[in-house]
């Protein structure tokens, strides 16, 4: 079992280290203070060949692989900023395009996610649900040559941003159908962006559809099966936020090392003493141990393996370990961790997300459990 | 424009060891990147290419394991790479590594430019380049913050002490530059995947050069390193000058000439 990384692998990792001290870093303390991203982020992010990492070529991707793309995340995630979640969907949807879709949805779909002209969105939510299909209140009504959709979708990334987005909706069999949805169009509409404890500029978004046409050719897969649309994607999605997470758990023991090797106490750097030592190797073994599991679940699907279970105990494992890590480095700067001069303070707002979005932490133990416990392997 | 650029790869740590029967650097024993200034070195040489047209050529000596520096330059956009790697280029220093640099640029051939960084991370020498010029009888541009060229001449804006002045010399010639020259291109990911999966890396052996093998390597070095140390800080006394500040100038002066140093 060789686990080393290929040099392909490991100068992809040195190219976004450069391009997130380049690109990113330099204008966080701007997107903390005007809760926007840059506007030409997606195409810096583009010409970094950066976004349908792993689209064939064919439709303007580059046919890399999910072990790659999460490579690349955890390396930026390292900013601390919701510009990693652009990247991420460009490249999740545009996967989940490519997987489920038709020649024609490919074509028409996939390479304007590729080249940096569109940003993609995932809308599943509603304020009344995150994860049951049952209580999707977004209806399609077929009418000629089009479905017209009307409802309300919830906490929508980038939703008022011009692009695509799958939306799920009740068909008229009442089961949940992946539409591809031009945004800004006729009859879509939405709502300023909810303003969030972290990831500032993420642009999450309520969408408000008014009889807003689809063409009839514009289902992802096949009618009815959304939800298993839904439920891969998350999957995959998931993997990607574990990355960031573990990205972020790296730089919060970076910056701790860092003030703990500058910080005298009696004399001494807080380094050496055994209790910050202790907190630091503790570090250390969990973010180890949350990044090769990462990794391992990435190159499941490489594999093309049923990585669903594993991406959720994967969820289920590192959201609290780094939520930890986390902790330990606030209690390491102590109340300079408390104030927006370190980046341990964006860190800490940034982390707490991951056990509520994209599916809980409490969610994923429904998934593991359930799976166990049908499980015939004991 | 058919340019050389001669690049190298460097520890990446001070965690390093030293081989004490050789004196010389361990390059195993630490990770190991492309020489900071050698990004700028190729980023001149693509700026030129862009330009100018041309094919650019990036050579390394060094162990199998500088290939990933090549493979670094070929993301960045150079048309060819070569790597030459052999025992016999072992325990080089400068000297010895110009003359093994300049025995591959001989059987290259055909150049316009030859362009180095200006000193390496780790041995901070600045030789290579200007010893590389004259082992080829190239005019040598040193210290350069620009380059530009008009017909077959370069004109350079080299950097000294206290300012600038400008050089110009007519083609071939060897060009090294400074660190601000340029800000280096980032390879994209698509760049990344073609330096690994679809461009190669040449390995150039010892007897691939027609040259004297007595003057590669360690045979071939006339610097020796002696002995290699880390110098231990002791505590020490210390006299504080009181006084104006022409008064203990004056008196530091003096000090300085009783204990020799002046």
């Amino acid at each position: 079992m060789d686990f080393a990384l290929s040099g392909e692998s490991k100068m992809m990792v040195k190219a976004a280290k450069d391009f997130a001290l380049k690109e990113i870093e330099p204008v966080t303390e701007k997107i903390e203070r005007e809760d926007a991203l840059p506007d030409d982020l997606l195409q810096k992010f583009a010409k970094a060949r950066m976004l349908g990492m792993m689209v064939p070529r064919e439709y303007g991707g580059i046919g890399s692989s999910a072990l790659n793309v999460i490579l690349v995340a955890e390396e930026l995630a390292k900013t601390a900023s919701a510009a990693v979640f652009v990247m991420a969907l460009n490249n999740s949807i545009a996967e989940t395009i490519h997987y489920w879709g038709s020649e024609d949805i490919r074509q028409r779909f996939i390479p304007s996610l590729c080249d940096g002209s569109n940003y993609a969105s995932m809308a599943f939510t509603e304020p009344a649900t995150g994860s049951d299909p049952t209580a999707i209140t977004m209806t399609a009504k077929h009418e000629g040559d089009y479905f017209i959709l009307n409802g309300t979708k919830r906490f929508i990334t980038n939703g008022h941003k011009n692009g695509s987005g799958v939306f799920y909706a009740k068909d008229e069999t009442g089961k949940v159908t992946a539409y591809m949805v031009e945004k800004n169009t006729d009859g879509y509409t939405w709502s300023k962006p909810w303003s969030l404890m972290g990831l500032a500029g993420q642009g999450l978004v309520d969408i408000f559809l008014k009889g807003v046409k689809v063409s009839q050719e514009n289902i992802l897969g096949e009618p009815g099966k959304g939800f298993h649309i839904l439920l891969r994607w998350i999957a995959g999605e998931r993997i990607q936020q574990m990355a960031f997470m573990t990205g972020m758990g790296q730089e919060c023991l970076n910056q701790s090392l860092k003030f703990a090797k500058e910080r005298m106490v009696r004399a001494r750097p807080m380094t050496a003493m055994q209790g910050f030592q202790w907190m630091l190797a503790e570090m250390h073994a969990s973010i180890e141990a949350c990044r090769w599991w990462t990794y391992r679940v990435a190159c499941m699907q490489d594999a093309g393996d049923d990585f669903q279970i594993d991406s959720a105990a994967l969820k289920l494992f590192v959201v609290p370990t780094i939520q930890e890590v986390a902790r330990k480095a606030l209690q390491i700067h102590g109340s300079y961790g408390y104030c927006k001069d370190y980046k341990i303070e964006r860190l800490y707002r940034t982390i707490a997300h991951a056990g509520i979005t994209a599916s809980s932490t409490e969610l994923q133990k429904t998934i593991v459990g359930s799976a166990l416990a049908r499980s015939k392997d004991i | 424009m058919d340019i050389i650029v001669c690049i190298k790869q460097v520890p990446d740590s001070y965690d390093i060891s030293w081989d004490k029967n050789t004196g010389s650097l361990s390059r195993q024993s630490a990770s190991a990147i492309l020489n900071p200034i050698d990004k700028n070195t190729l980023e001149a040489a693509i700026s030129l290419r862009e330009e100018h047209g041309g094919f650019i050529t990036a050579i390394s000596m060094g162990p199998d394991q500088a290939e990933e520096v090549l493979r670094e330059a070929l993301g960045m956009g150079v048309d060819k790479a070569i790597l030459l790697s052999d025992k016999v280029f072992a325990g080089a220093d400068t000297l010895a590594t110009s003359y093994a640099l300049s025995c591959a640029i001989k059987k290259i051939h055909r150049f316009d430019m030859v362009i180095c960084g200006k000193e390496s991370y780790d041995g901070v020498t600045g030789h290579v380049g200007p010893q590389l010029a004259e082992f080829l009888d190239l005019p040598q541009l040193t210290n350069s913050t620009e380059i530009s060229l008009k017909k077959n001449k370069v004109l350079v804006k080299q950097k000294i002490e206290d300012g600038y002045r400008l050089l110009e010399a007519s083609l071939p010639v060897l060009i090294t530059v400074e660190k601000h020259i340029n800000q280096p291109r980032i390879p994209s990911m698509e760049d990344i995947m073609g330096a690994y999966r679809e461009k190669t890396v040449d390995i150039w052996r010892g007897e691939d050069l027609n040259g004297n093998t007595e003057g590669f390597g360690l045979n071939g070095s006339p610097t020796k390193s002696k002995s290699v140390y880390v110098q231990k800080l002791e505590k020490g006394s210390a006299e504080i000058l009181k006084g104006e500040p022409d008064v203990t100038a004056k008196r530091l002066v003096e000090i300085l000439k009783e204990n020799g140093f002046l």
